[in-house]
């Protein structure tokens, strides 16, 4: 019998809950994908909101009704570096580049990271914040 | 990993188990991470396992006499062990007054509910009467005479039997009097009982019991068990809902009350209707507590309604009659001489000191259907032994700026102790070290106390008359040879000018003083003997005799006499039917300097020491 092996990459469901076409499985996200996935959750936690686990998250949404400038986004930047810094220990060396755009009413947040223990270039993604309500 | 931990109650620990699980079971990897999806996921199942576990323990916690929380369920177990918790009392006022009218009937009705309206604390208080009262009209006049009115608002209920199974006869007030509850079918009263035991098909009973939100309901018979109600019958259920202990107190009424004549015509009284007061309002009292009914519930099972031992009468005592605090019972054997056939009660009750005469034959009457035959009861008054302390408590000065205000919080906080459940109660405990603890615990700058402990007794004299009194302090006396073990308050005998005292002398071979009444000198130390040898005080039993002697007054208000011992153990017991009160209005808290702690005194040569013994003086 062959010895089944576990991989030791990292690997996340999706919470989109969708089907794999081929494997008509749930879509699994795969390293650095899935931990795009774990920083954008993060961020997006608000503090409180999680049972038992109150510390958890970045308070950016107070901040999303603040004047859309450099001086919010030096908050932001700061509370999302903080939060990545905490809890997620996957990554090191974070860089986050939060850039207002007055225009729009929103954030643009560009993360850069090294993934640990991967052989993966450096990782890059963006988002938009914005308050929507 | 099998996952099998479904009752931990610790959110961490069920999300470690979770994790535990899906570490040797899952292809998935990133659980350990909390930003990621899986441990939103993980979140959501630990805390669904939690609320699970929570609930399971919530209501297996509530499924037992023990340990339920809730009133609703606490009385539902009561229930079915056959006990139903005492629902609020109203206050009961017994009053008088007379209805002048033009009326030519020749009887005058007051219809139920409400009489009379008094007021206590600015705040004013109905009071109604639960049935229809009727009197003569004689002259144009009916005198309403000793009429006990209760406090509260009459209300009545009415309901139609269906005989559908599910039909519930429900009463949707809460803070019901259930003892003014008249149940009538038809025409026929009906009679509410507590147990089943002389109920036939044919008994016109009802029960009651407690449901939720303090409500009750009216139980009817099957048949087999108490008389079955026909379809289409009219049950009437008239009520009081009472304020509780809060209508305790009103002692002046004004007459607000509804009269007809035979014919059931209004009658208005001529002019206005003076309400004369017997009695005051009292005994009201509110619900009984969820502590009371898990404590009471198991005993008044146990004593299946059957007054045998001690710990019966406890629990039927409270039943019969709520309004009480303590009881103590005490066998006729235990006597001294003994009294077979005879058991002795003693009743605190919430309110004051002692009970009516009216009351103690009510209780007496109450308690027949319940005691053993051949057994008689008695119900004898209270007896209070008070315990006094005089304490000089030492303080550091450097620490006090209000030397008044230190003392006034160590007399607080004794008042405090005094009010606890060791105290107040039959068989009560005054525990020295205790006692000492609370004076020290009051501020850090109290360095140390001496508290020398007295037991007290009043003797309520009967004034000119040669009576003989005897009192019982049930501690053994510490013993001096000498005198002055004994102490009293000042009175007068027939044949003295001058204010005496009761004073004891003491030998090393005999337990048994000498007591005499003497009269002071003008050296403090002596004292010149009015009457030698009237009486003894046996030091092991802790109990003095007075011979006949003819007490003509007082130096206290009242015809009594303060008598005053030193226990041989710092710790007094209330024995037998003795009720036992920590007297802090009577106690002395002096406040002495600490000159060691407070650095004026490093040697300790002039230290203000204090005797932790008797002052020696004659009086108290």
């Amino acid at each position: 019998m062959a010895v089944q092996r576990i991989s030791r990459a990292f690997k996340d469901i999706s919470l989109s809950f969708d089907m794999h076409p081929v494997t008509k499985d749930i879509l699994v996200l795969k390293n650095e994908d899935a931990i795009k996935r774990s920083i954008r959750n993060l961020v997006q936690t608000v503090p409180t909101e999680r049972f038992f686990n109150p510390t958890i998250g970045a308070d950016v949404k107070t901040s999303l009704f603040d004047f859309v400038d450099f001086g919010t986004a030096s908050v932001l930047q700061k509370q999302i570096e903080i939060a990545i810094q905490n809890y997620e220990p996957r990554v090191e060396n974070p860089r986050v580049v939060v850039d207002p755009r007055p225009d729009l009413n929103a954030f643009e947040i560009t993360v850069t990271f090294t993934i640990v223990g991967l052989e993966v270039p450096r990782q890059q993604f963006s988002y938009i914040l914005e308050a929507t309500r | 990993m099998p996952f099998t931990k479904f009752t931990n109650l610790d959110f961490d620990q069920i999300k470690t188990s979770i994790k535990d699980y899906l570490r040797a079971n899952s292809t998935f990897t990133d659980f350990d991470f909390e930003g990621s999806n899986f441990s939103v996921l993980i979140d959501t199942l630990a805390y669904n396992t939690y609320i699970t576990a929570f609930n399971s323990n919530m209501i297996v916690n509530e499924s037992f006499l023990d340990s339920a929380t809730l009133r609703e369920n606490v009385v539902s177990l009561a229930r079915n062990v056959g006990y139903v918790p005492r629902s609020r009392s109203a206050a009961k006022a017994v009053v008088s007054f007379n209805i002048a009218s033009s009326s030519t009937s020749a009887q005058i009705i007051l219809k139920a509910g409400l009489v009379c309206v008094g007021a206590v604390d600015n705040t004013s208080y109905t009071f109604s009467v639960p049935e229809d009262i009727t009197r003569n009209n004689v002259n144009g006049s009916a005198s309403f005479d000793n009429i006990e009115v209760y406090q509260g608002i009459y209300l009545t209920k009415e309901f139609v039997v269906d005989n559908s199974t599910n039909q519930r006869f429900i009463l949707n007030n809460p803070n019901i009097d259930t003892s003014t509850i008249v149940v009538k079918v038809g025409t026929r009263e009906y009679k509410q009982v507590d147990n089943i035991f002389t109920v036939d098909s044919n008994s016109e009973i009802y029960l009651l019991q407690e449901i939720a939100d303090e409500k009750y309901e009216l139980l009817f018979g099957d048949g087999i068990i108490g008389k079955k109600i026909e379809t289409g019958t009219t049950i009437k259920v008239s009520y009081i809902t009472t304020d509780g202990a809060d209508g305790n107190g009103p002692s002046l009424f004004s007459y607000s009350g509804t009269t007809t004549d035979s014919s059931d015509i209004l009658v208005t009284p001529s002019g206005t209707v003076s309400v004369s007061t017997v009695n005051r309002a009292s005994g009201g009292s509110s619900i009984e507590s969820i502590d009371s009914i898990k404590y009471f519930a198991p005993r008044v099972y146990s004593s299946q309604y059957r007054a045998v031992t001690a710990r019966d009468y406890e629990a039927i005592i409270q039943k019969i009659y709520p309004n009480t605090e303590s009881v103590s019972v005490v066998g006729g054997e235990e006597l001294d001489p003994p009294q077979f056939g005879k058991v002795l009660l003693s009743i605190k009750p919430k309110n004051g000191i002692s009970i009516s005469d009216f009351t103690k034959t009510e209780i007496l009457n109450d308690l027949k259907q319940y005691s053993v035959s051949g057994i008689n009861q008695e119900i004898i008054d209270l007896k209070l032994l008070y315990v006094e302390v005089d304490s000089d408590v030492f303080y550091n000065s450097s620490r006090v700026s209000n030397v008044q205000d230190l003392n006034a919080r160590v007399v607080s906080a004794l008042d405090k102790y005094s009010q606890s459940v060791d105290l107040n109660k039959f068989g009560g405990r005054f525990k020295y070290s205790k006692a000492l603890q609370v004076i020290d615990n009051v501020d850090t700058s109290i360095t140390s106390n001496i508290t020398r402990v007295k037991m007290r007794r009043n003797i309520n004299c009967v004034l000119n008359t040669f009576a003989q009194y005897e009192i019982c302090f049930g501690n053994q006396f510490h013993k001096t040879i000498g005198s002055y073990n004994i102490k009293s308050t000042g009175f007068r005998i027939a044949g003295e000018a001058d204010t005496v005292y009761f004073v004891d002398v003491s030998s090393e071979d005999s337990d048994i003083g000498i007591l005499s009444v003497v009269k002071p000198t003008l050296d403090p130390n002596t004292y010149e003997i009015v009457k030698k040898s009237i009486g003894t005080v046996d030091y092991i039993k802790g109990e003095i005799l007075v011979n006949t002697i003819n007490i003509i007054s007082t130096s206290i208000d009242g015809g009594i006499i303060e008598i005053q011992a030193y226990p041989e153990s710092n710790d007094v017991i209330g024995l037998k039917d003795l009720y036992l009160v920590f007297d802090v209005s009577k106690s002395t808290i002096n406040m002495v300097k600490d000159t060691i702690a407070s650095g004026e005194q490093i040697s300790g040569v002039d230290y203000p020491v204090r005797s932790s013994y008797s002052n020696g003086k004659l009086t108290r």
